[in-house]
């Protein structure tokens, strides 16, 4: 049987990843900023609920413990962090491709810049939906809401999305022509 | 603007719709334009929002990890350790106690009795104070001794990401000592067998007679099999849908509501609500694009 530590490392190696996404998402796309909490989320759980969770359980520990860190990043000055984030984002070495590094960055600013839009917890509700493919009840366990919320939540983050889509399409096509 | 049903278009794209609920939306679908439209829009945010890569180089992963391993380690199970070695100490203190009392007792009373009743208590205090009897950790002394070779404490391999790699975004079970079935390398395999499956399923629904007296059971056994098949179909298309695999997640969008309506028919099914499906079937022309698929995924894992 594996020891604590080498199940924890696997379980970090799942999911580090996908919470790092998760948060860089939910931040806006601060990613140095959602590394650091991700990584923070997990040392937490490495000193205090691991092994005393149901198997299954650490998942959706992470996400809510994650989230929670992210409100308060949200609580604190936005400007800083996003002028330092900006400044190390800069300092990155250049990619190998340019032309396709452009294209994912401006796909991915496009996806930011209108999960933004969202209240938090349609946008947290809406990730977890999409990205993570948690099912609505589970979706209601990380958040602490019922389902029927998280089902009306997603619904109306996809409705407004959907709309603002709509919209900047209508501005690009008004454009070039 | 919109029509009522948009929001359960939003609860049908997740798999969060009862299979009677699932069919009339489905079936709503086919006649309104709008909700048509709702939901392309929708898969399309999804594949957006799905496709999004967490700008995360490799060495920043393997540092947390290390970072993380590194620090004084107070797991739950950690915490029980020290906990128990306190609870240990307070346990043998007071069976020391207990011990000298009984002890003292034994010396007060007269020899004879003594010797009568003398290695039932006497062997107790030794034998009791383990700090934690069913502990299996390798780091506390007694399993060391008992173990001639301890596990190495880190084994599991540190993967490095490699540059544009997207992270696989299937939920993995946590619990890593059961075993996978949905690994992605396995994933072509199952849709293969799927559309395998389907497609068997869907030729022998278009051969029932409805007239013959054998039709019941023949459509008894071809709604079992599409209930069957239903779930799979849903876990499959999500996955096609987060992997971007367009073709496939379309072929199995287009098969699920023929396998909703086949496993919500009745018991005797009436000759019109048959022909509807089985022309819905051929309108999509699904059985040969199962097939034509099944043989190149199954050409392609070859």
């Amino acid at each position: 049987m594996a020891s604590q530590d080498d199940e924890f490392t696997m379980l970090f190696q799942d999911f580090y990843p996908s919470l790092c996404r998760f948060l860089e998402c939910l931040l806006g796309g601060r990613a140095p900023l959602a590394q650091d909490l991700a990584q923070e989320s997990f040392l937490q759980l490495h000193r205090t609920a691991w092994g005393t969770l149901p198997p299954g359980e650490a998942r959706f520990w992470l996400y809510r413990v994650a989230r929670n860190m992210a409100i308060n990043e949200f609580r604190k000055s936005h400007t800083r962090y996003r002028l330092f984030d900006r400044v190390v984002e800069a300092m990155r070495p250049a990619a190998r491709n340019p032309e396709q590094e452009y294209e994912t960055r401006e796909r991915k600013e496009l996806v930011l810049e209108m999960l933004q839009t969202l209240p938090e917890d349609q946008r947290t509700a809406l990730l977890l939906r999409e990205q993570e493919q948690l099912s609505y009840r589970e979706i209601g366990q990380v958040l602490n809401v019922s389902e029927s919320k998280v089902k009306v939540d997603i619904f109306r983050a996809r409705a407004a999305l959907r709309e603002r889509w709509s919209k900047k399409v209508r501005v690009a096509s008004a454009g070039v022509s | 603007m919109n029509c009522g049903f948009t929001e359960k278009i939003s609860s049908l794209i997740d798999g969060e719709l009862s299979a009677v609920e699932a069919r009339e939306v489905e079936r709503h679908l086919l006649s309104c334009a709008q909700c048509e439209e709702a939901r392309a829009d929708f898969l399309n945010l999804r594949s957006q929002i799905s496709g999004f890569e967490a700008s995360l180089p490799g060495e920043v992963q393997n540092r947390a990890l290390a970072k993380i391993l590194s620090k004084p380690a107070a797991s739950g199970a950690r915490h029980q350790w020290s906990w128990n070695w306190g609870y240990g100490a307070v346990a043998f203190a007071s069976i020391a106690i207990v011990a000298l009392i009984i002890g003292l007792s034994f010396y007060q009373r007269p020899p004879e009795e003594v010797a009568s009743k003398s290695p039932v208590p006497m062997a107790s205090p030794t034998a009791t104070p383990t700090p934690e009897p069913e502990s299996p950790k390798p780091e506390t002394p007694p399993s060391k001794e008992s173990q001639p070779q301890p596990k190495p404490r880190r084994t599991a391999p540190v993967r490095e990401p490699k540059p544009g790699e997207q992270f696989a975004t299937v939920p993995r079970n946590v619990q890593p000592v059961v075993p996978e079935t949905t690994r992605p390398a396995d994933t072509q395999t199952m849709t293969a067998l799927h559309f395998e499956r389907a497609e068997t399923l869907l030729r022998a629904f278009r051969n029932v007679r409805l007239n013959e007296p054998s039709a019941a059971a023949e459509v008894r056994y071809e709604r079992s099999r599409a209930k069957q098949l239903i779930y799979q179909n849903m876990m499959l298309r999500r996955e096609a849908d987060t992997s971007g695999d367009v073709q496939i997640a379309s072929l199995l969008d287009s098969l699920e509501p023929i396998l909703l309506d086949i496993a919500n028919l009745p018991d005797e099914p009436d000759n019109d609500t048959v022909r509807v499906i089985r022309e819905r079937v051929e309108r999509k022309n699904i059985v040969a694009l199962l097939q034509v698929n099944s043989t190149a995924l199954a050409r392609a894992l070859d």
